[in-house]
């Protein structure tokens, strides 16, 4: 407090000075007496007060009083940087709350290489601010966007603590190549070469630094990010300190609680000991004695230390999942040492995931600093960004198992056997020799196993430090100031390392007795400059010209690094020593890439109604020939204010109503490898050497591919946006139409080409077609009351156009999750032309009276009479036709009740849990002479078998529409709790939050929000509950 | 204010020297490879290597990882193991219990497969992958006029001669080139191959080098004749030719050239000593000697002339031997009758009825679970089939206890000392082409040459084959018909990979119904099925990228 004093006083002192110097002119009139506070209650100081329409002014004191002489009922206007201006009618005594400037920098919006007025925007752009209020646990930044904007789909990855999402905006451009946006911290491209022991790009910042989202959506936008930006790009900006405040503390912080919502319907004991009784008694021909007596009875339950016969009633699923409780610490500093303003920031998240033992902590640490210098000539914006966080992963194979584990198996079994075998753990057992008479056991592999030994006798942990850096010149030339020169250097430095090890008792064929202990590292760095020179005219005042070129540098390099090691017991006979290591393996994997662009961009507006946006961008990059390396990407968009036409200025209920056109090429070049054109050999490692000559080392040409080039999309937008009552009521509806060629595509070569059978090429072309709206309004704005509600929908459709320069009906390309059971080429879906990206390629089943679908039984849709590839067809897609979100807020004087809701409509899902379940024949359910349970979804079919085809079935591709709610948060605000004479007292928020409240699907797995549409088993997204509080002082 | 004057021409500075830099970094672009796992400088051993190991390995790691071929399972996409299905399971010899899940091995059981079968399209690529590998060390390694370079390429060539015959036996008419490029192959047909093979298989015998002159696991002269003699054999079914008659200077040839190789006896020679394991007592018969772990230093050496390395440390993968020894297995069976490995994949691979009533005939064999048990009854070495308490017919397809099991392939060693450290992969080596094949090749193409029965002479080369394994002269004679010859195949190549092939020559397979086994087209007792499936399609995929290529008929 006392280093806020000593700056504080030559700046009083000097408004104080100015205040007097300034109120000399004024004439005498009544005495008013006003005080200026912001929104927190914290005295305004040196903000100046004048009345509108007379010269002069005065500023605010020490403590934020003024006095000054007007007219009764004249206008006061009071102003200072960071706040909204203020005006109110003159009177002795008047109060000034000064709202701060967020409303007005919601105007402004950050573009590439730029900012722009959101209402000179011609593209389609969205920029959003994250809820401060109704948000949830987020952990990562792409939660703050989920279900906020139109044609933005974010899809998490389930509940995994600190876990990523998939993010697609308009449906995404590739098939093979990335589908991802271009993510752009603080002006800084991030890298795609992924991350070790973290989930993506944005898990590198806090969420509580984030001021804005801006979302870039046509290629009007994105084309000066030109050959990455086919998938659209978000730009996350910082938050940062303002001029000359006083330092402000804020701290959030939360305490949560998480629980599995709903588990998976398996047979209970009682239930399976029936199930298995009739099971065996029909398919082998038993009666109930020879049944009691028989082997199968005797797998069942398990046996005591003293040969009793015993039975569990063990619920997996429950046994492996908790409540957890988890906390998160945010503390900031914001303040401004005069011209220069600097936020500082720390963050504590301490994640307990509701699978046992899996967790996320993440400490960051922030700073900015963005001083004015040379009359604000000069700016400077520093950037400091450090991450460090720390995964358990727990065992997530454990989720699967804990559906099939046998229920009649008890968790521990306290026998010599069990405690000196397995460590305790009740499991299915094999004899195995392995020259030690020590260790005579190994796992049954046909078996499951037991889940908590899964997740107790293996570590698996992940570290991630991130460190983020940019420094942004920019730099008003002195007298000829329409020209401003800007720079930003920055760097992103990664390093991550996952840690393994499982016990020597861990259930798996190969580290069972050997145990392991492995790591493996990434190291990524990426380096990037960027320079443009800006250029802003006025020809009279109709023509305004804004020209901007530059040029960006960039450098991504990547460095991957493993280890590992298995030995022998010391009680084998023959080997004590390594069993298997990297010893003679070369572990080492570097690679590289740079990207070398100009860009350039002219805004023109005339009249200030008609707008006129033109961007360029020449992008080279390293990952194509020489021939192919260099493309261009313009972009042209136009935009009519009409309601600054003279016709409708009178109109004064409308105050927006714009019709945007746009047209950009961008272009793709992930999913690309680095020296793909290049020929290169590979070396045989361990376990390929083939001794005709020599050691038998082994080289492989690498296939490779010279012709090689990005993807290009060409997007058409067409936009409309509205606005009434002074932007209280906003409407935009944006249609797009994004074709894709030049489709990075690993397809199936001719034979005899190349040293593959697929490879990356350029062949084929999508497009996606899609119609999105929003609505936003304060629907009531009294004094005590408000009532906002956001909506928006998006409708999107893609289809693929061509996949290969030669036309058959029949060809192909199978992708996609694997059906269950089974590990070999074909996936569930494929592409084929005239076909959504995400179709289905399935078998159509055939049913029997009563609607059950018959096992193997098909159309032969080929009337060949025989079932086989060639009987498949496309059937639905994953994709959703319509995404939906919604966001309502109604505040009641210090109360805030917030909710949020999304859908998805029309998306379907492989329901891989149920096809992967669907055998139950004895022959499966005593695979291996051990007992697997069987799942309820799968119980009214009744299948005895579930081969290759079966699990092809159309049947298994459901319906997983959904409406979610994601929170509601009820909030009570207070100010100046425990104020003083010394102390201002605290301002703050307390709330509480629900988070995924409720789902409302038909679909029959667990969860239809599923990335891919194939429904493995994933982490269950937990129930949450918040408490939550802010504090400011 | 200096300060600031400092700040600005710094400022203005920095952006001059980044334009400047410009032109500098457009050079960055130029980049070279940094990885240390790649190299840009061939290493033509190597690449040699490389090529002689696409018979078993799948990838740049064993068993599994880097692997050659996109997509696909690695194990389930090895060369061996594919032609192994495509020829075995589709036959009288071998079913596989998750015939159901594996994709594409329904369709082969049925005899129904399309022309993306996953097995026969997997086995098409990885064959054009190694005939590409073959061009392009043809391209890259000139003729230096040395007898070694010479031989290396005369082997190169002859591994493109057995690929490229594979795909004649297999495919019929398919894609063919000889270089590396962009463009598509041209079309052969069947007859088209025959010749192609014919020739560069005359065209390289004077280039190999001859077994004393080679280390273990090279290709010489002699396998150059006993593939034109198993060439020649098939003549008729590959030329399309009316009857044996018309074939008759084929099977004269396939006939001198099994001749040159039954000649050549000191180079290769039957296996015709056992041992007994001093570690465990077990006996092994000079057959079972072919099969098991040391079958690179224990004599049976001498009558494999084509051996695929295999090594449990470093030569492992999920295909080739390693799959044929764990797939014959399941967990209890090894406690009768040893696999020598530590894991085994639940005897998904078993023997069919119609194989066990070649070998037994009416005996009943059931719960026997000895190889001395069975073969005493069958009064044959080569019948190494464990009853144990399975049934002998497969009528019921799911039932996991259906169809004896295989106890020919194992890892075990004769001598009693362990396998490699790990007994996870399999140290036995895979015996691709032996000198079995041409005694059988002789004789049939005797009794071919006349009349459908042998002469003494080529019945002499039968008894030769029945008197090592033990099959006592009372069930010898001095002339077989071509029946006879058809079992005996089956008995001495049982699920050895190529069963489909003999049986098309026998008349025995598609197109006919006086041969059946039980499941033949998809009927429990058997069924005849198309003569179109004699031979498989070609992948949709390459038809479609190639308009060179045709579609077989009815694919």
């Amino acid at each position: 407090m006392m280093k806020q004093v000593n700056f504080k006083i030559p700046f009083r002192l000097l408004a104080l000075i100015l205040g007097l110097f300034l109120t000399m002119g004024a004439f005498a009139q009544i005495a008013v007496k006003g005080h200026v506070k912001d929104s927190s209650g914290e005295p305004v100081i040196g903000a100046t007060v004048r009345v509108v329409g007379q010269q002069g002014g005065v500023v605010s004191d020490f403590d934020g009083n003024f006095t000054l002489k007007a007219q009764q009922g004249a206008t006061l206007e009071v102003s200072y940087v960071g706040y909204q201006t203020a005006r109110v009618a003159a009177a002795a005594s008047v109060t000034v709350t000064l709202q701060d400037d967020a409303q007005v920098l919601d105007n402004v919006v950050v573009i590439g290489y730029g900012v722009a007025k959101k209402n000179d925007l011609t593209g389609s752009v969205t920029a959003i601010k994250p809820d401060e209020k109704n948000h949830g646990l987020i952990t990562s930044a792409q939660e703050a966007l989920q279900g906020k904007v139109a044609g933005v789909n974010i899809t998490n990855d389930g509940g995994t603590p600190g876990g990523g999402a998939t993010i697609r905006i308009r449906g995404g451009s590739s098939l093979n190549a990335s589908s991802d946006p271009l993510i752009v911290i603080d002006g800084l491209a991030m890298d795609v070469y992924g991350r070790s022991g973290s989930a993506n790009p944005l898990a590198s910042v806090n969420p509580n630094d984030i001021e804005s989202f801006t979302v870039l959506k046509d290629a009007s936008a994105t084309a000066i990010y030109g050959s990455r930006a086919s998938n659209g790009v978000i730009i996350i900006t910082t938050k940062k300190g303002r001029k000359g405040s006083a330092p402000r503390v804020a701290y959030n912080g939360n305490v949560s609680v998480s629980q599995v919502k709903k588990t998976l319907d398996v047979l209970s004991s009682g239930e399976y000991q029936n199930f298995v009784k009739n099971l065996v008694m029909t398919s082998q021909g038993m009666t109930e004695a020879e049944y009691l007596a028989s082997s199968q009875y005797n797998s069942l339950g398990y046996f005591d230390a003293d040969g009793n016969h015993l039975f569990a009633n063990t619920d997996w699923q429950d046994e492996i999942y908790r409540t957890a409780v988890s906390t998160d610490h945010n503390v900031s500093v914001t303040g401004g040492l005069k011209n220069m303003p600097y936020r500082v920031s720390i963050g504590m998240t301490d994640q307990n995931g509701v699978l046992k033992k899996s967790s996320y902590q993440r400490y960051t640490a922030s700073f900015n600093v963005s001083p004015s210098l040379l009359d604000d000539h000069l700016t400077l914006n520093i950037n400091g960004k450090y991450m460090y966080s720390h995964s358990d992963y727990s065992n997530t194979g454990a989720i699967g198992q804990a559906i099939a584990m046998d229920p009649t198996k008890p968790v521990y079994l306290n026998t010599p056997y069990y405690n000196k075998n397995w460590n305790g753990y009740f499991q299915w057992a094999k004899t195995v020799d392995r020259n030690d008479p020590s260790w005579t056991e190994g796992p049954n592999t046909l078996a499951t196993a037991n889940p908590l030994s899964s997740i107790y006798e293996k570590v698996d942990k992940g570290r991630q430090h991130s460190y983020i850096g940019n420094i942004e010149i920019d730099y008003k030339i002195h007298g000829f100031e329409n020209l401003h020169l800007h720079a930003n250097a920055g760097a992103d430095f990664e390093f991550g390392r996952n840690e393994q090890s499982n016990s020597p008792y861990f259930f798996d064929d190969d580290i069972y007795y050997h145990g392991t202990n492995r790591w493996n590292s990434m190291r990524t760095s990426n380096v990037s400059l960027n320079a443009y020179a800006q250029y802003l005219k006025d020809f009279t005042e109709d023509h305004h010209f804004d020209i901007m070129a530059g040029y960006e540098y960039q450098r991504l390099h990547k460095n991957t690094d493993y280890w590992y090691l298995m030995t022998n017991q010391p009680t084998n006979t023959v080997d004590k020593g390594v069993y298997k290591s990297s010893d003679n393996e070369l572990t080492r994997y570097k690679t590289e890439n740079y990207l070398v662009s100009f860009f350039g961009r002219l805004n023109y507006s005339l009249l200030s109604r008609y707008l006129l946006t033109f961007t360029l961008r020449y992008d080279g990059s390293s990952r194509f020939s020489k021939d192919n390396r260099w493309g261009v990407f313009p972009a042209a968009a136009l935009a009519w204010k009409i309601n600054e036409e003279p016709f409708f200025r009178n109109v004064n209920w409308m105050s927006d109503f714009k019709l945007r056109l746009g047209w950009g090429k961008t272009g793709q070049q992930e999913g690309i490898a680095d020296y793909g054109y290049l020929v290169t050999y590979q070396p045989n490692t361990t376990g390929a050497f083939y001794p005709i000559l020599g050691d038998g080392t082994t080289y492989r040409p690498d296939a490779y591919n010279s012709d090689l080039t990005w993807e290009k999309t060409t997007t058409w937008n067409g936009g409309i946006d509205f606005g009434i009552l002074n932007q209280r009521f906003t409407a935009s509806i944006d249609v797009y139409y994004r074709k894709t060629t030049d489709l990075i595509n690993k397809i199936t070569l001719p034979v005899g080409t190349q040293f593959t059978n697929k490879l990356n090429s350029n062949i084929g072309e999508l497009h996606n077609f899609g119609i999105e709206g929003t609505i936003a309004g304060n629907i009531i704005e009294t004094k005590d009351w408000t009532w906002n509600l956001a909506y928006n929908v998006t409708w999107n459709r893609n289809k693929i156009d061509q996949l290969t320069n030669a036309e058959s009906e029949d060809y192909r390309i199978p992708y996609g999750g694997l059906p269950v059971g089974d590990t070999s080429t074909d996936g569930v879906k494929a592409y084929h032309v005239g076909q959504p990206v995400s179709a289905f390629f399935v078998y159509q089943q055939v049913y029997d009276a009563n609607g059950n679908p018959i096992r193997g039984a098909y159309v032969d849709r080929d009337k060949n009479g025989i079932i086989n590839e060639a009987d498949r067809y496309y059937y639905k897609k994953s994709d959703p036709d319509v995404i939906m979100g919604l966001a309502t807020k109604l505040t009641y004087k210090s109360w805030d009740l917030g909710v949020t809701l999304r859908a998805n409509l029309n998306n379907y899902v492989y329901n891989a849990v149920e096809a992967g379940n669907a055998n139950l024949s004895y022959s499966s359910a005593y695979s291996g002479y051990a007992w697997h349970n069987v799942v309820d979804m799968d119980m009214q079919k009744a299948w005895t078998a579930n081969g290759a085809k079966d699990v092809l079935s159309d049947y298994f591709v459901q319906n997983a529409s959904f409406l979610k709610c994601d929170n509601i948060t009820l909030g009570f605000s207070f100010s100046d709790l425990f104020s003083s004479n010394s102390f201002k007292g605290l301002n703050g928020r307390i709330y509480a939050t629900a988070q995924n409240v409720f789902t409302i699907t038909k679909y029959k797995g667990l969860d239809p929000e599923i990335n891919g549409g194939y429904d493995g088993n994933i982490y269950p997204r937990p129930f949450t509950g918040i408490l939550g509080l802010n504090l400011e002082f | 204010m200096k300060n600031s004057k400092k700040i600005i021409f710094g400022a203005a500075a920095a952006m001059l020297l980044t334009m400047a830099t410009t032109t500098s970094c457009v050079k960055d672009l130029d980049v070279e490879n940094i990885n240390p796992k790649q190299t840009t400088v061939l290493n033509q051993d190597a690449l040699l290597n490389k090529i002689y190991s696409s018979f078993v390995l799948t990838g740049q790691t064993g068993p599994n990882g880097n692997g050659d071929i996109a997509d696909a399972d690695e194990g389930r996409s090895e060369f061996y193991r594919m032609v192994w299905n495509l020829n075995e399971l589709t036959t009288d010899e071998a079913h596989w219990i998750w015939y159901k899940n594996d994709t594409g091995y329904e369709d082969l059981v049925e005899n129904a497969y399309g022309a993306d079968n996953a097995v026969s399209s997997g086995l098409y690529y990885r064959i054009y992958f190694t005939i590409t590998l073959c061009n392009y060390y043809l391209e890259q390694v000139q003729d230096d006029g040395t007898a070694e370079t010479k031989a290396r390429r005369a082997e190169v060539r002859f591994i493109r001669a057995y690929n490229y015959y594979t795909v004649m036996d297999l495919y019929g008419n398919a894609a063919f080139t000889e270089t590396v490029s962009t463009e598509p192959g041209q079309y052969y047909t069947r007859q088209q191959f025959f010749s192609y093979v014919e020739s560069e298989l005359k065209a390289i015998e004077a280039d190999l080098k001859t077994p004393d002159q080679l280390t273990y696991g090279r290709i010489s002269k002699v396998a150059d004749w006993l593939m034109l003699s198993r060439l020649y054999l098939n003549a008729r079914v590959y030329l399309g030719l009316a009857d044996d008659a018309a074939a008759a200077d084929y099977y004269k040839l396939a006939k001198d050239y099994a001749n040159k190789v039954l000649t050549e006896q000191s180079y290769f020679a039957l296996c015709k000593t056992g041992a007994t394991n001093p570690a465990t007592g077990e006996t092994y018969s000079p057959y079972q000697m072919l099969f098991l772990a040391d079958n690179d230093k224990n004599g049976a050496q001498k009558e494999i002339i084509i051996p695929v390395i295999h090594d449990g440390i470093k030569t492992t993968s999920y295909g080739g031997m390693h799959s044929l020894v764990l797939a014959s297995y399941s967990a209890g069976m090894s406690e009768d009758i040893p696999s020598g490995t530590s894991n085994s994949w639940g005897k998904c691979n078993r023997v069919m009825g119609k194989l066990s009533d070649i070998f037994f005939g009416n005996n009943d064999v059931s719960g026997l679970k000895s190889v001395a048990a069975v073969t005493s009854i069958a009064q044959d070495d080569r019948a190494l089939i464990y009853p144990g308490s399975y049934s002998r017919y497969i009528y019921n397809e799911d039932d996991a206890d259906a169809g004896y099991a295989c106890v020919k392939f194992r890892n075990v060693r004769s001598d009693g000392k362990p396998t490699s450290t790990t007994n996870a992969f399999v140290d036995t080596d895979l015996p691709l082409m032996r000198m079995a094949e041409a005694y059988l090749n002789y004789a049939e193409a005797d009794a071919r040459l006349n009349n459908g029965k042998t002469t003494a002479d080529g019945a002499a080369k039968l008894n030769e084959l029945m008197d090592r394994a033990s099959v006592p002269t009372s069930q010898q004679s001095s002339s077989y018909s071509l029946n006879v010859i058809r079992d005996q195949w089956a008995k001495e190549f049982w699920f050895e990979g190529r069963r489909r092939m003999d049986l098309v020559r026998f008349n025995s397979y598609g197109g006919q119904s006086n041969y059946k086994w039980e499941w033949m087209g998809n009927v429990e007792k058997g069924q005849k099925f198309s003569a179109s499936r004699n031979i498989f399609g070609i992948p949709y995929a390459d038809i479609t990228n190639n308009s060179n290529l045709k579609q077989n008929t009815d694919y």
